[in-house]
Formats: structure tokens, sequence, C-alpha cells
């Protein structure tokens, strides 16, 4: 995992301690590996354009925290780009999917 | 390297290949299975659960055909297949379907009664049957807002054995095929993946075996050949062209895949819903085009549907309990394309939804809005990006103007139709009992061969044709 998708991850993460935080993150990190090549190699050329774009924005002074980020996921998702919506989309269900499966009862 | 002799060789063991190797083992052939993914005990993973999304699915569910909108979807990689990992649900190939397919595709022996006969063979074999008690509350909640609307519907049957109780034990492969398969002779080889078909130069009309290689238990992989006389592949719709044309045979390969695209709602209720099983009830009032039924839906399948609607889950989440998945399933006019792609291991899957199969399927997302309101839904969150969630019947009517390319989330498990089966060279990969064409000992035998997606869980129709092309294939033997 690319340490933009882990930063994907964190922010778009609401688990609360840190055990399951870390079970999180290893899940989704299994999953990207275990995606279908064609799949993968097309979400790895948007981590590093988006991860490109991020650091150019935090050069720029206009995203600073991991809030920030989520807020600018939320907006990738409605986009008209159909791969950014799938990009963020994919991201929060393995998130979501994990924190729920994953965390104590 | 390892070589390994065989009569037959049976490539899959879901319910295309446990059907074949059950079959032709219990005639006295000598048959050996091949089978990409693990074997697990039947009980080691609680159902549609993250580990066994880990363990038994392929790229652990994360498969995707790619379009405008994608189409997620998920296929079983273990010993036994899909059956492992699906709902269990058995619905015969309509009788209007199989005459159709007949005709457009000039299939032999595939009238209605042909299939019924090998149909009831498989019925009886796996005990499909219905609940011997009430439904669970679901499965009811379908049943209710169905008929409150005077709409049809219908308790599926499914491969289930049920005691008194009604507790129910799905008769998937590992449990019941694959077993009688091994008790009569056969071999079964597991974490062993089939790179490729071998064909000799001097006689491209016939395979002698296949390369493969396979996983031991250290993590160690040899590559091991296996020499065959004949060889079936039950590989699914996915690997099973990707398998023929990483072997160079491309003839109507691949082409044409169908599948049952699938929107969803997550339907709160003012009372507990149950989440261990799927609903068996469907909806079939707009059948065949359109079919209503309902999903597995544990607390991560609820929050990832949730989370589709809005970000602002947390509330309902807390009351996943009283939260049901639901699903439109349309037949799709659409069509995709599975291509191998030289040096990967995943081949490239395409999906095209015509403007037909957007229409069909806002029209489904608000016909399960209406029946799930009528059941006594509170709320509905649709698989359309921003919603609107949806807190009374009028709220449903934004949904058409949001149901475009760009909003809608789609799935579906059922994929069929990339190697066909017929006489018309023209459009079909296979002759009319799954012999590929000019290979003269290779066939096909899984949900590949299927004309067109039925418009149900293809498992009845992918055994059924499965059975009857493996008495033609004994007959010629």
């Amino acid at each position: 995992m690319l340490r933009f998708e882990r930063e994907v991850v964190t922010a778009l993460g609401n688990a609360l301690d840190q055990p399951t935080r870390g079970a999180v993150e290893a899940f989704v990190d299994g999953s990207l590996r275990a995606l279908p090549e064609p799949v993968r190699a097309g979400v790895l050329g948007e981590t590093v354009l988006l991860g490109a774009y991020v650091g150019w924005l935090r050069f720029a002074g206009r995203l600073a925290t991991s809030e920030d980020l989520r807020h600018k996921l939320d907006a990738w998702e409605t986009s008209r780009i159909s791969y950014l919506r799938q990009y963020v989309h994919l991201f929060r269900s393995m998130v979501l999917f994990a924190e729920n499966e994953l965390a104590p009862a | 390297m390892a070589r390994i002799t065989t009569e037959v060789l049976v490539i899959g063991s879901g319910a295309g290949g446990a059907v074949t190797a059950a079959r032709l083992a219990e005639a006295g052939r000598q048959v050996l299975v091949v089978e990409e993914g693990p074997w697990f005990d039947a009980d080691e993973h609680e159902p549609f659960s993250l580990p066994e999304m880990v363990a038994k699915y392929r790229n652990g569910g994360a498969q995707v055909a790619l379009g405008n909108p994608a189409v997620a979807f998920g296929e079983g990689r273990c010993v036994g297949g899909s059956t492992e990992v699906n709902s269990g649900l058995f619905h015969r190939l309509p009788d209007y379907l199989a005459e159709e397919w007949q005709h457009t595709y000039d299939i032999d022996d595939f009238s209605a009664q042909t299939l019924a006969f090998y149909a009831g063979q498989v019925e009886a074999e796996l005990q499909v049957s219905t609940l011997p008690t009430a439904p669970p509350p679901s499965s009811a909640i379908l049943e209710h807002g169905a008929t409150k609307l005077g709409w049809r519907n219908v308790e599926f049957a499914r491969v289930y054995r049920y005691d008194q109780a009604g507790r129910g034990v799905k008769q998937t492969m590992s449990r019941t095929l694959l077993p009688k398969a091994l008790a009569a002779g056969a071999e079964l080889i597991a974490d062993c993946r089939v790179v490729k078909l071998l064909r000799p130069r001097a006689d491209r009309g016939r395979v002698v075996g296949a390369r493969c290689v396979r996983t031991h238990p250290d993590g160690g992989r040899e590559t091991l050949d296996i020499q065959a006389d004949q060889v079936v592949v039950c590989a699914g719709a996915i690997q099973t062209p990707a398998l023929l044309q990483r072997s160079g045979i491309r003839h109507n390969i691949g082409r044409g895949l169908k599948l049952h695209p699938t929107v969803k709602i997550a339907a709160r209720f003012p009372h507990p819903v149950d989440h261990g099983d799927v609903p068996m009830h469907r909806v079939t009032e707009f059948a065949p085009n359109l079919t209503i039924g309902g999903s597995a839906s544990r607390k991560g399948q609820i929050a990832m549907a949730l989370a589709e609607a809005t970000h602002d889950i947390a509330e309902p989440l807390a009351d996943w309990e009283n939260i049901s998945i639901y699903y439109a399933a349309i037949r799709s006019e659409g069509s995709g394309r599975v291509r191998a792609v030289p040096g990967l291991t995943s081949p490239l899957i395409t999906y095209k939804l015509t403007e037909a199969d957007m229409s069909r399927l806002a029209q489904g997302l608000v016909h399960l809005g209406e029946v799930l309101f009528a059941a006594g839904a509170t709320e509905l969150y649709p698989s359309l990006v921003g919603g609107p969630v949806a807190r009374q019947l009028g709220d449903i009517g934004a949904w058409w103007d949001r149901s475009t390319r760009a909003n809608t989330n789609l799935m579906t498990v059922h994929m069929t139709s990339t190697v066909r089966m017929g006489n018309d060279r023209s459009r079909t990969g296979t002759d009319s009992y799954g012999r590929v064409w000019d290979v003269a000992n290779l066939h096909v035998n899984d949900g590949s061969l299927l004309p067109d997606a039925p418009g149900v869980n293809p498992q009845a129709a992918i055994m059924t044709i499965a059975t009857r092309n493996t008495e033609h294939l004994l007959s010629n033997l």
C-alpha cells in the first residue's frame, strides 16, 4: 500500500481504537494486493496522480489535516469523472466493511 | 516438473465441474479434478463474513467489470467454487428461454422436456427444497410487501437440507457431488492453477492435457503437467474464456459476457430483521427482465450500503439490527468481454450497459422502494451516490432522475455466456454439447455455455446443462 493510500484509509476511517485501525489498514492492504492486476494497476496510477495533487494542495496551504482530505474525498465521490468516483468508492467500501466486521461486538 | 496421467481432466470444481466429475467417475471413468483455490471444511467460515470473503472469493471478492458504470462482482475460488459462497437459490431455466435459446443458437436436444428431465435428476440429488417452517422476517418482508401491492411473489427453492426445526445446511458441491466423485474413484488436487492447455504443434485440433502450477501447504510451488485423453474446462464464465485464450483458442471465446446488473437498497424497519441468512422470497411480478430479492446483510455490508446514499451513516448504523439489504436485478441488453492479457494472471473484463438497461435499473430501484415501503420500511437508502434517502413513498420519485451512469453503483454475482453453445458457428464457441469448435477432445461445461443471462440465479441451469452434456460426452467416449 502506498503512502497516499494509507492516508486515504486513515481519512475515511471511523475506528477509535488503535488495534481496529491497524486491522483495517492490514485488511485494505491485503485487499489491494489481491485485486486483479489490471484493476490494481489502474488504482496505483490514480494513487500516484491524486497523491501528487494532494501534495501540491498541501504545499499551497490549501489542505492541512486528515479531515481536509476527507472532505476532498467526499467531493471526489460525486465527481463527474467515473474513475475518481470509483477510486473513493473502493476505499470507502473496504474501510467500512473492515471496520464493521473486525471491530469487537 | 511433475507429470500425471488421467483419462479425463476436469478443470474447476464448482457447479459445472462437480457435476461433470461425479457423473464421469460414477460411470467408471478415470477422473482428475484440479481446482485453483484451496479446500476448506464447509463449516470453517461464517457465511458472508470477512474471513469467508478473504478465503473463498477470487481477489478477496473485489472484482470488477470495467465500464460506465463499472459493475462490481464476486466469484468463488475454492473447492466447490461459487456454490460454497452463494445463496443456494435453485431456479429451473424457464421453458420459454430454453425454446428461445434452442432456436436462436440452433442447439440440439435442448427442449424444455429434455432439460426438465435433467433438472429433476439434479434436484433429487441435491435435495432441493423450500422452507419447512415460516420464512424469517427478512424474507417475509418481501412476501408481505408484494402481496399488499398485488404483485406476484414466490419462495424460491434452495439447495438446502432442512431439519424439523427449519435449520438448513446448504448442499454445496464440497458437501455433495465432490464427495460422490471421490467415492467413485475420482481424484482432486486443490491449490492447482491451470496456466494453459497443452496442444501439440503438429495437431492443433486436439489437446493432450494442461500445464499447472501447484502450490503446496508450505507455500512452495511446482509445475505440474497433466496428460489427459479428454479435457473439460469448468472454470466459470470469467476464467474459462481466459484459459482458452491463453491456450490460443479464440473463436467466439470471451465475447458476449452477460450478467445481471443489480441495484440495492438498505431498508430500515421499526423492528429487528434477521441477518444470518439470505431472504428466499423473490418478487416475480416483473420477471424475467426484473427480479426483486434480498441480499446478505451483515453489519459490514449494511455499512457499505448505507454509505452509498449518504455519508451520515452513524445514526442508522447504530440501528443496523433493524436494517436489511434488498436488490433489483435486471436482464441486461448490454454485454461485455473477457480478455486474457499476456503476462497477467487476471483477465481484463469490460461491460457496456445500454440506455435501456439504465432505464430498467431505475425502474427496478423504484419498484423495490415501493415494495419495501409497502412492507413497512421507514427509511430507504438506495445504491445511488448522494441518495436521496427516502422516508415516504413520495420521496422515491427523485430516484428516477438520480439514476444516472454517474450516480448508480452496481454489482452482480451472476456471469454467463462467454463461450456460447450451439450449432451456429458464427455465434458460438462450442457445439450443442460444449465441445470446443475445432478441438476434438476439449469441452466446456459451466456457465460460459449459457447463451444469455437467465434472469434468475444460474446455478440450476448450469447444473442441468452440465448433466446433459456429461451424458452426451459419456455416450461418445
